[in-house]
């Protein structure tokens, strides 16, 4: 069983394409929506990955978040530069964001391959819900 | 700012947090419409402050995931040069184009395709009880997104 999981979720990955166009292209239709629309990241980045890269779930979520954080810090770079942020407020938000974020991350290494794509496919309904009905 | 509204928004955070590392994404998609609704800043603001949360919430989520072995950070690099680049190019672009077709066009898009994720796992998760195993973290019979 332990040698099943590490070939599905670590280890092996006979599926994986490692050519470097497709990521940086997958990266640049995530920043373009992101830019456009203010979404963007990740929900653009993972089914991508999953599609055009053969990621499973788990390595797609895990590397579209390492990818988010240059992406994040060039983007609030420009904002602080412009005087857009409210530290304040940043430092609360962080506060809790810093406690979740491991709990997620254990939460998403415990969810089952399926469950965790059911999951993110329901957040991009709700995504697109949240987009069509402004 | 009230005790109440203190550990409010520190429990948005918290959600914030979990959402992030758990699906990979920012949590922009929460924190923004939290910033502008429920404490009415400006849309820009909220958008700059969404961006400095998620950075070292990114970073510890990333950590966690990198002791399951998780993270391609090849693959990462090369994600985030394309990002940067097509940033800077949807901000250009999105003074030149019709934004509300392209958000209901990128609206569709997202929900045929979370429609799809949805309905390939229920597969994936029917597949995998029909093995008999009742094991949740059964591998996956096709390895298809």
């Amino acid at each position: 069983m332990l040698m099943q999981r590490g070939l599905h979720r670590g280890g092996q990955r006979p599926n994986e394409k490692h050519e470097i166009l497709p990521p940086v292209l997958i990266g640049a239709l995530a920043g373009v929506a992101s830019g456009l629309l203010g979404v963007g990241g990740g929900i653009v980045m993972v089914p991508l990955l999953t599609i055009f890269v053969g990621f499973n779930q788990h390595r797609a979520h895990a590397t579209s978040l390492a990818a988010i954080v240059p992406i994040a810090a060039a983007g609030a770079t420009r904002f602080a530069i412009g005087g857009s942020i409210d530290y304040g407020l940043g430092a609360l938000l962080a506060l809790g964001a810093l406690g979740g974020a491991p709990i997620g991350a254990r939460l998403m290494a415990r969810s089952g391959e399926a469950l965790l794509k059911i999951m993110f496919g329901i957040l991009m309904i709700l995504v697109s819900v949240e987009l069509l009905w402004p | 700012m009230s005790p109440q509204l203190i550990v409010g928004i520190i429990l948005a955070g918290v959600t914030v947090g979990i959402l992030s590392s758990l699906f990979g994404v920012g949590g922009g998609i929460l924190m923004v419409p939290f910033m502008v609704l429920a404490l009415e800043k400006g849309q820009h603001i909220s958008e700059g402050t969404s961006l400095l949360v998620i950075l070292p919430t990114a970073v510890i989520g990333v950590l966690v995931h990198r002791k399951h072995d998780f993270v391609s950070f090849r693959h990462a690099g090369f994600l985030a040069l394309g990002g940067i680049g097509g940033g800077y190019l949807g901000a250009e672009l999105a003074l030149n184009l019709p934004a509300e077709t392209l958000q209901t066009t990128f609206g569709v898009l997202v929900a045929i395709v979370g429609v799809r994720t949805v309905t390939r796992g229920a597969r994936q998760m029917r597949a995998g009880a029909s093995l008999g195993s009742g094991e949740s973290h059964a591998p996956p019979p096709d390895d298809g997104p």
